[in-house]
């Protein structure tokens, strides 16, 4: 458990998650606790003892992050819900608790996997691994972000009954906005399509890589992958972008393998993508201003379909279900090579590399965070 | 106005013919919700009798969320004390009989008692007929079923194999779906039980306490059933049932082969999910509520993973026609297939030979044969394997043959295997949704880190997923947050995610309570000694050494240290403390 306390550690520093590794504390139990601490303090051995848990991260987020999720706290008496679907999806909702108090904080976690506590930050938790608990905090980072600048906009163009901002709100959004500008893309992954087996594992490796250092993804959100002939390399389930090597599946076109079972959940997206443009590679993130920028119009329904500059929108949940963006997806890539899901994230698809579908992803996200910062930019 | 959660118990007393309807207390109702966690309190009433002495209670249950909106939530649990291995034994089943259960209005039925004939038993609301069986015993199942047919409702059967003395023979619900392992179709059978009828008139509808709830809790779990590949992925198991999972299994290398003596089988490919497909295409069908439709039939029944490996893999055969035929002979004569693959590998490895294509559906249909060998068969793998003198070729724990996952693939299956209230099952804590299929999170297969709170925490799970009546994949895409909450919309008690564990973690230490009891210690929680002695198959992409003996004996430690046990195995005394339950009389 050792470990995995320090790994996790490593990685709230490395998504930047936390501005310090004292901001946070992780415990990981097998029989006995193992922390990042010198001790565990009375209150986190109860909160062990009141929950069957076998993992718990308590830390304050982020200052970026911290200034929206407690602004969303402030509003939100008891219970956030997020907007994008990978979170509607997996988190569902957010309990808001107003102290640490050990039973409210018991309470919260009996029903939910993470919680906000006010002028603390979050506590999330896991019962199979600290992974759980890190992907809980990483979501509640993300889906309280893209709530935060969503409400926004549409508070302002009226749209949905989300009450207009008022002006303390948006001069704070103003400066959130200052600080998020994204610095240029350095994009060094090969332009050239790899050939063989160790060389499309190792580009897929770099790509992933790419992305996160680009924060064109978070945590274990988003997948990659590479088609050659009939075989198609993509990221697993659950799998981190910047920890591919070992967890690349080998599916094949025509679903001849059930090996695959293991693959992202978006890989019959994938595979009809290759079949409708003959690409080689594709990557999708869940960039956070182009997740915002496509719900910033209002609600799509499943089968429409609308245009952020040249980028078509489409609706379309997590997976290949009856309503799934496998359905809808596909043919909005088919002409333009790339296209936004509702609430959900970006996909792009590139001939040759991963090189310029990274550049794609990044101006997409560009753009849509030019548009945002022009759309909050005053008068109000 | 909360679901009046007293639930209503039908005792049968075969032996006078008689039948008593009533109501548990709400403190037991509450205090073991329905399933598993009801039958379990019911053997503790007699926790250490014969399991085939007539008083041995055989108790079928459904779970509270039967009924409901809530998915994949319309299955029932049959529980008594196993036969073949002696501990308690819950086992769960699909089909419709849960249902009908509830429309009749009735939570649980107890049988006990030995009927002086073969008894057919109809159960139509609160009314209950014993009528002879004119059915002789080596009918073939589906015969039983159509025979009854006209009644209508639900039926439980015991096969032949039951009537001949085969300890692992299984009970058959509605002709295509089985409460498989340990042997309750003998305790069936002992009661002198040929079959159960149930039908109701009621509303099949269990109206929730909070509708709207109840919907939001149904449309997250929906929701995430969609997402989840190993669900509704291209090559998940609602397009190709558990199939699916040969392909992966045998490339992680770690299909059981040659009765365990390998962990890779070249032929594997014969009998995959795109191959069943190309060969016997097939309909899908689903138990009551079941948005999943994990289960197949083409012009036979498409046989589940575990018995797809059992009859091809460990008995080295890549014949799909005489796979699917065997399992076809186990159906119709009510037999365990695990345990039937199992036990007739280990003949072949103390016989020197293997059973493939028609010689191993001549030995699948000889367990209903006659003569030494047949005898030797329906016992079982640990009792043949003792007989004749080879007892380490047994691949079970606690007497129950292994399922098709070979512990030295994963640990924390490996230490799963050992603390199995019920000996030697992958359902207890199935470390493969986390091992293997990822879910919820991947962990490391090679390693006992974290594994022993991992598999106690997963113990409680599923104890709690058994109680409910819900089903066991439907927890490869959601969990207990979602399920907890359209518990609470369904029945209007206010119990959340920990307070549904609790119930877990009490079902399943009284489970191993009673075990310590009826004699079972440390000792048996161990796994056969191939598994710390000879390594797997290894391949291109990963090695499979023997477990560390010592390895698995500290995550064991650790294990007991967490579920409250002595180093013996043996609960602690403060821990049985206020275990054992309120009445059930």
């Amino acid at each position: 458990m050792h470990d995995q306390v320090r790994k996790y550690l490593r990685k709230l520093m490395a998504h930047g998650l936390i501005a310090h590794e004292a901001d946070a504390q992780i415990y990981g139990l097998d029989d006995e606790i193992a922390t990042n601490r010198d001790r565990v303090p009375a209150e986190v051995a109860a909160l062990f003892r009141g929950l069957n848990i076998n993992s718990l991260i308590l830390a304050r987020p982020e200052p970026r992050f911290w200034t929206v999720i407690s602004s969303l706290a402030q509003e939100h008496a008891d219970l956030i819900r997020p907007t994008d679907t990978e979170s509607l999806t997996f988190i569902h909702d957010i309990p808001v608790v107003a102290s640490f108090s050990r039973g409210e904080i018991i309470r919260a976690l009996s029903r939910r996997k993470a919680c906000i506590v006010r002028d603390v930050g979050l506590v999330t938790t896991g019962s199979v691994s600290l992974e759980q608990a890190f992907v809980a905090f990483s979501s509640v980072c993300f889906a309280c972000f893209v709530k935060f600048f969503t409400d926004m906009l549409l508070g302002l163009s009226g749209i949905g009954g989300v009450p207009r901002p008022t002006t303390a709100r948006m001069e704070q959004c103003a400066d959130l906005l200052s600080q998020l500008e994204p610095t240029a893309l350095r994009n060094t992954l090969s332009g050239r399509t790899p050939v063989g087996e160790a060389e499309i594992l190792s580009a897929m490796d770099a790509a992933g890589k790419a992305l996160l250092q680009a924060s064109l993804v978070d945590s274990f959100f988003g997948n990659i992958s590479f088609r050659d002939a009939n075989l198609l390399y993509i990221s697993q389930t659950g799998s981190s972008l910047d920890e591919l090597p070992g967890h690349i599946d080998r599916a094949t076109m025509d679903g001849s393998s059930c090996c695959e079972i293991t693959s992202s959940s978006e890989l019959s997206a994938h595979v009809k993508i290759y079949e409708r443009t003959g690409h080689r590679a594709i990557l999708h993130g869940h960039p956070r201003f182009s997740v915002i920028m496509s719900m910033a119009p209002g609600p799509l329904q499943f089968g429409q379909t609308r245009s952020m500059g040249d980028i078509p929108v489409v609706a379309g949940e997590v997976g290949a279900g009856s309503r799934g963006l496998v359905h809808t997806l596909p043919g909005a890539m088919q002409t333009h090579h790339a296209a936004l899901v509702y609430g959900h994230g970006t996909f792009v698809s590139s001939e040759t590399s991963f090189r310029d579908a990274l550049d794609r992803l990044a101006l997409i996200e560009r753009t849509c965070f030019d548009e945002c910062r022009d759309a909050l930019r005053p008068p109000w | 106005m909360p679901y009046p959660f007293n639930l209503r118990c039908l005792r049968i007393d075969l032996g006078s013919r008689t039948h008593r309807l009533y109501t548990l207390g709400e403190d037991l109702s509450r205090s073991f919700l329905g399933g598993r966690g009801i039958g379990v309190a019911f053997l503790n009433a007699s926790p250490t009798i014969d399991p085939l002495d007539p008083a041995a209670p055989l108790v079928l249950a459904v779970g509270p969320l039967t009924g409901s909106r809530i998915p994949s939530a319309g299955r029932m649990t049959f529980t008594a004390f196993s036969p073949l291995t002696s501990t308690v034994c819950s086992s769960s089943a699909g089909g419709s009989l849960a249902v009908q259960m509830r429309k009749a209005g009735i939570d649980v039925i107890h049988i006990t008692g030995r009927a002086t004939s073969r008894l057919c038993v109809l159960v139509s609301d609160a009314e209950v007929r014993f009528e002879d069986a004119y059915l002789p015993d080596e009918m073939p199942l589906s015969a039983v079923f159509e025979r009854l047919a006209p009644f209508g409702g639900s039926v439980a059967a015991a096969g032949s194999a039951a009537f001949m003395g085969c300890l692992y023979a299984s009970i058959a619900v509605d002709s295509s779906f089985s409460s498989g392992r340990g042997g309750l179709g003998l305790v069936m059978a002992s009661k002198n039980l040929r079959a159960l009828a149930v039908r109701g008139s009621g509303s099949a509808h269990h109206k929730a306490c909070n509708a709207r709830i109840e919907e939001e809790a149904r449309t997250d779990i929906i929701r995430l059933f969609d997402a989840s590949p190993v669900i509704r992925g291209r090559s998940g198991i609602a397009a190709y049932g558990t199939s699916s999972l040969v392909d992966l299994i045998a490339t992680r290398r770690m299909m059981p082969t040659a009765n365990f003596r390998r962990t890779f089988f070249e032929g594997y490919r014969a009998f995959s999910g795109p191959a069943i497909r190309g060969r016997h295409p097939a309909v899908h069908y689903a138990c009551h509520g079941c948005p999943i439709a994990c289960k197949q039939k083409a012009s036979r029944e498409i046989p589940e993973y575990e018995t797809l490996s059992h009859f091809g893999a460990l008995n080295e055969n890549d014949d799909l026609d005489s796979i699917i035929e065997a399992n076809r002979v186990c159906n119709e004569t009510g037999v365990d297939t695990i345990s039937a693959g199992a036990t007739i590998a280990c003949l072949a490895e103390i016989r020197g030979t293997r059973f493939t294509g028609e010689s191993l559906v001549d030995a699948v249909r000889s367990i209903t044969g006659h003569g030494r060998e047949a005898e030797l068969l329906r016992a079982g793998s640990a009792r043949l394997a003792r007989e004749l003198g080879m007892p380490g070729a047994s691949m079970s724990v606690k007497s129950l043959e292994l399922p098709a996952y070979d512990p030295r693939g994963a640990y924390g299956m490996a230490l799963a295997y050992g603390t199995s209230t019920r000996g030697g099952c992958h359902l207890r804590a199935y470390p493969i949704a986390h091992e293997i299929l990822r879910r919820p999170v991947a962990t490391d297969r090679f390693s006992f880190s974290g594994k022993a709170r991992i598999i106690k925490l997963a113990e409680d799970l599923n104890a709690v997923v058994d109680s409910i009546g819900a089903c066991r994949f439907a927890f490869l895409a959601a969990s207990l947050e979602e399920y907890a909450r359209g518990f609470a919309a369904v029945t209007g008690l206010d119990m959340d995610t920990q307070d549904l564990l609790r119930v877990g973690d009490v079902v399943y230490t009284l489970e191993r309570h009673i075990n310590t009891l009826r004699g079972f210690r440390r000792a048996d929680d161990i796994l056969p000694e191939r598994f710390y002695t000879e390594p797997g198959s290894g391949g291109p992409d990963v090695e499979t050494p023997p477990i560390d003996r010592g390895a698995y004996e500290d995550a064991l430690d650790r294990y007991y240290r967490i579920r409250g046990c002595n180093p013996d195995g043996t609960l602690r005394a403060e821990r049985v403390e206020g275990m054992i339950p309120c009445t059930t009389r």
